[in-house]
């Protein structure tokens, strides 16, 4: 059993014979998804005793902490044979489809895929090579939601309700000669039971445009998917392959129309419950803002419709503004846990609910990030700019001015979460001003357009004075931020010295205590800002921090190594970079964290992106301009990144003597010193002394 | 039919072994028979085994119970760990002799051991590879075909520590979960103890904690090296039952 890269093989992924011991590792691996629905990725075809399951984005059961993704009915019945070493399936990246085969005597093919093209559709061509009396396909149940079912002509139905919506699918089947044609329809409803007929309406137009339409039009989806993101590694063809493998996941994850929760593990498993963290904000939306930009406003959508319980949530804690939370789910309400056993055995506290307040200003760069790769007025004067000011209050709220007018936010988590809780958190104090800042300066600016905001001048006034007075632990002689308050008092154990590894989780290595008392840290922290917001540091200050906090970095957290990789691409440190991003790029294809069975690292696959095309492309949008400002690693032959830059397709492709700019319509971009405007074409660069020089 | 061999001696040993013997023989589906070896013309002392089979064998120890093991169908051996007013004992060579020549599961019971009528919970220690899952998997299936409650153990050292730890009040269910489905695919209702330290060490915490009947432990054939330190710390140290099973 091998699970290696497919023919074509910066393309598709193959396994070869059955894995019983990590079929639900493969399972998650060759998942399929698209416009918010997720499907296991276990065999059709042959009989296996993995679990499969259908989940639908934002569609929970249960409340509270408790809340989960709902399992909604599975295909079954259509199996043929046992499985054995003579199964294989392949994944095709670049057209969405699962093929499985078994080879031998009876050689049996199948494909499958979820409709990217039409949401909630999927669709499954069986073909033998003789007569096979194979059953009808049959619709189960696998949660323990209330189950209803039903028949009409031609087809059947099932429907799955949990505590408030509920997943109904509706199938049926075409058969000519040696080929059978299955068609499923999938409606899942994450407020209300959703009704049969809808299902059974869709499986009906589906089923009378038949299997060959259908997937037609879910391959040309594909292809433009791919024509607006691909990102081209020559020289590492593994590097190739993983990179491919994490961007089909990250599109196939996010609905682009209504609203569109993003948990953890996205819509590839049931693993963390489905719960949406800041990983979704962060790490999964500057993709999509970057590449398909639909998805990225139904994630922000999804938090603009829970803002109302935001601000409940800050007026709770009689704070004004809106106070995201850590973990949520269907509500908007915090569903963290309050307390969870570790790996040691220990039961302990999980306080990152009630502490890791980033989260708030995390929503709020999104926002951000949304507007400067989009444009879209629209949203930026409007519910965007809502939202900046809801966090900008809710900063404003939570900080204590001191005696001599220094401003601090004291009891937090950083996303350095091995200490808990902290004063004057670095990151934390840093992004809040940027909050701050940037929602004073937004509406400025929406007022000079002649958009009304409910913010008085003096109200803005306010939040840039807590934003000068807010502390930042920075220390001009060092060039170094002091992580938080106490943090350089702590005892200065070097994790790169005492660790077997990196990564390691260093809380079970040396024990929570110990990691608690020392300079030990989870993940990029301060790194963290000269990541996401590098106007906001000290210039120059990326240097000594990196010096610093690098080896301080247990990387126990899998977003961590992708924040790195970026960084030291920018200061072209080439093999510890490459050396971070393998590793990021291995995080589920190696089941690194021993949990991908429950889903994929969609935050981890957003991480990769940015390394790449923040970290060694350098492309990214600033000050109204699409920067570029790329880094090669002498290893590689050409990098070449596709993105959307306020709706035009740009292509930048690098070689270590030049640089291409091809875009689709005029873009104002910024190379090295220079801005200026690509017009309509391919704008070529030489390398040269000073930089980089327009040829043509 | 089989037999849980129960090896006794004129020690104060022989009532718990019989015992837990009698416990252990209704899982194996096997009868009890107690087996007094002597080296010399010494006579036995029948006095625990009233109500099993019993029989005398002269020889050398070691070699006599091998044999027995070896030529008759032998479901598992049943010995009493050499007894100390205090602390620590040794982890008794017949036993860890036995266990290395022989494919038959070693029961080892310590002298101060509570002796159940029925075997209820079981510890079994599981490294979290196919191979070691592949040779307890029987011992995990018995259990789970007999109504017994299995917690499996699983302990990380300084070289298995995972990479990466992200939220913990998601991150290990998650992995106890694909721990069990991969490792202990036959016993949907076994529950997984995850502890971090030296095996050793932990496991003996954890059986403190946890209260099992017998703790079982997977050990590796080292012709040249006897035990591995694990399993010897275990036995010198458990104050619970300890099921030897041999490990490919």
């Amino acid at each position: 059993m091998t699970l290696a890269p497919g023919p074509e093989s910066a393309w598709e992924i193959t396994l070869v014979g059955y894995d019983d011991e990590h079929q639900r590792v493969h399972n998650a691996l060759f998942a399929l998804a698209a416009g918010g629905l997720g499907t296991s990725g276990g065999p059709l075809l042959v009989r296996a005793t993995a679990d499969r399951w259908i989940v639908c984005a934002g569609v929970y059961d249960g409340d509270g902490p408790e809340t989960r993704l709902l399992t909604g009915p599975v295909l079954t019945g259509l199996a043929v044979a046992d499985a054995d070493e003579c199964f294989h399936r392949r994944l095709d990246l670049r057209a969405g489809v699962l093929h499985e085969r078994i080879d031998g005597t009876r050689p049996t093919e199948m494909l499958r895929f979820v409709s990217l093209a039409r949401p909630g559709i999927v669709a499954v061509r069986t073909a033998f090579p003789d007569a096979v009396n194979r059953g009808t396909a049959q619709l189960s149940a696998v949660a323990d939601g209330k189950v209803d079912e039903g028949e009409t002509e031609g087809a059947v139905w099932m429907r799955v309700t949990g505590s408030e919506g509920g997943i109904v699918a509706a199938v049926c089947e075409t058969r000519r000669e040696n080929v059978v044609d299955d068609f499923a329809a999938v409606v899942g409803d994450s407020h209300a039971r959703p009704e049969p007929d809808t299902a059974l309406t869709m499986l009906s137009d589906a089923a009378r445009a038949g299997f060959d339409v259908l997937r037609d039009e879910h391959e040309h989806a594909w292809s433009a998917r791919w024509e607006a993101a691909n990102v081209v590694i020559d020289g590492d063809d593994h590097l190739q392959l993983a990179t491919r493998f994490a961007l089909f996941h990250l599109m196939a994850s996010t609905a682009d129309i209504g609203e569109a929760a993003v948990g953890a593990r996205g819509v590839s498993g049931t693993g963390y419950r489905g719960h949406v963290f800041w990983d979704a904000d962060t790490f999964v939306l500057p993709f999509l803002a970057a590449t398909h930009p639909a998805s990225a406003r139904a994630m922000l959508e999804y938090r603009l419709r829970r803002l109302p319980t935001a601000v409940e949530a800050a007026r709770d804690l009689r704070r004004a503004g809106a106070r995201f939370p850590w973990e949520s789910a269907r509500s908007g309400r915090d569903v963290t846990p309050h307390a969870a056993r570790d790996r040691t055995g220990r039961l302990v506290p999980i306080r990152t609910g009630q502490l890791e307040e980033h989260v708030v200003a995390q929503v709020a760069w999104a926002a951000c990030h949304y507007v400067d790769w989009t444009g879209d007025a629209t949203f930026a004067d409007g519910p965007g700019l809502t939202l900046l000011v809801e966090t900008a209050r809710y900063w404003a709220s939570r900080v204590r001015t001191e005696g001599d007018g220094s401003v601090h936010i004291y009891g937090v988590i950083g996303p350095d979460e091995y200490h808990e809780p902290v004063d004057d958190s670095a990151f934390t104090n840093v992004i809040a001003r940027w909050n701050l800042r940037h929602a004073a300066d937004a509406v400025d600016a929406a007022e000079r357009r002649g958009v009304a905001v409910a913010a008085e001048p003096s109200e803005r006034h306010r939040w840039r004075a807590i934003a000068e007075g807010l502390v930042d632990g920075f220390d001009p002689a060092t060039g170094i931020y002091e992580e938080f308050a106490g943090f350089h008092a702590l005892e200065p154990l070097i994790i790169a010295d005492v660790a077997p590894r990196r990564p390691i989780a260093a809380d079970l290595l040396l024990g929570a205590d110990r990691v608690a008392n020392a300079q030990v840290i989870k993940q990029a922290d301060v790194l963290m800002m000269h990541h996401l917001i590098p106007d906001e540091v000290a210039p120059g200050s990326l240097a000594p921090n990196l010096r610093h906090y690098e080896p301080r970095t247990a990387h126990g957290s899998s977003l961590s190594p992708a924040v790195h990789a970026a960084l030291l691409a920018r200061t072209r440190d080439y093999a510890r970079a490459l050396h971070a991003l393998h590793i990021t790029s291995r995080v589920d294809l190696d089941d690194m964290t021993g949990t991908t069975a429950e889903g994929l690292h969609v935050g981890t696959m957003g991480g990769l992106w940015q390394a790449l095309v923040y970290g060694f492309a350098g492309v990214r949008p600033r000050a109204g301009r699409l920067r570029v400002d790329p880094r090669l690693p002498p290893d590689w032959g050409a990098l070449e990144v596709n993105v959307q830059y306020r709706g035009v397709p740009v292509v930048v492709r690098l070689t270590h003597d030049q640089l291409s700019v091809r875009a689709a319509a005029p873009v104002d971009v910024e190379i090295g010193d220079a801005t200026l405007t690509v017009g309509r074409g391919t704008s070529d660069f030489r390398a040269a002394e000073s930089g980089w020089e327009l040829v043509s | 039919m089989k037999t849980v061999l129960a090896c006794i001696d004129n020690s104060a040993a022989a009532r718990p072994v019989v015992e837990l013997a009698r416990a252990f023989a209704p899982l194996l589906d096997a009868q009890v028979e107690a087996v007094h070896v002597v080296e010399d013309e010494a006579g036995s002392d029948q006095a625990f085994a009233s109500d099993v089979s019993f029989r005398t064998l002269r020889g050398d120890v070691v070699e006599t119970l091998a044999h027995a093991i070896d030529t008759e169908d032998v479901a598992a051996v049943v010995l009493g760990a050499r007894g100390r007013p205090k602390g620590a004992r040794p982890a008794g060579h017949v036993a860890l002799e036995l266990a290395d020549r022989s494919d038959a599961p070693v029961l080892v019971v310590p002298p101060d051991a509570r002796v159940p009528n029925r075997v209820h919970r079981v510890l079994v220690a599981l490294e979290g590879t196919a191979a070691n899952a592949k040779s307890l998997k029987r011992t995990v299936d018995l259990a789970a075909g007999a109504d017994i409650e299995l917690v499996v153990l699983h302990v990380d050292d300084e070289r298995s520590i995972p990479s990466f730890s992200d939220q913990v009040q998601h991150e290990t269910d998650s992995y106890a979960r694909e721990f069990l489905a991969r490792y202990v695919p036959g016993a949907p209702q076994a529950r997984l103890e995850l502890r971090v330290g030296l095996p050793g060490e932990e496991i003996l915490q954890a059986a403190e904690a946890v209260d099992p009947d017998v703790v079982v432990l997977g050990r590796r054939h080292h012709a040249d090296r006897g035990p591995g330190p694990v399993v010897r710390e275990v036995l010198e140290h458990s104050r619970r039952p300890v099921l030897l099973v041999a490990v490919a």
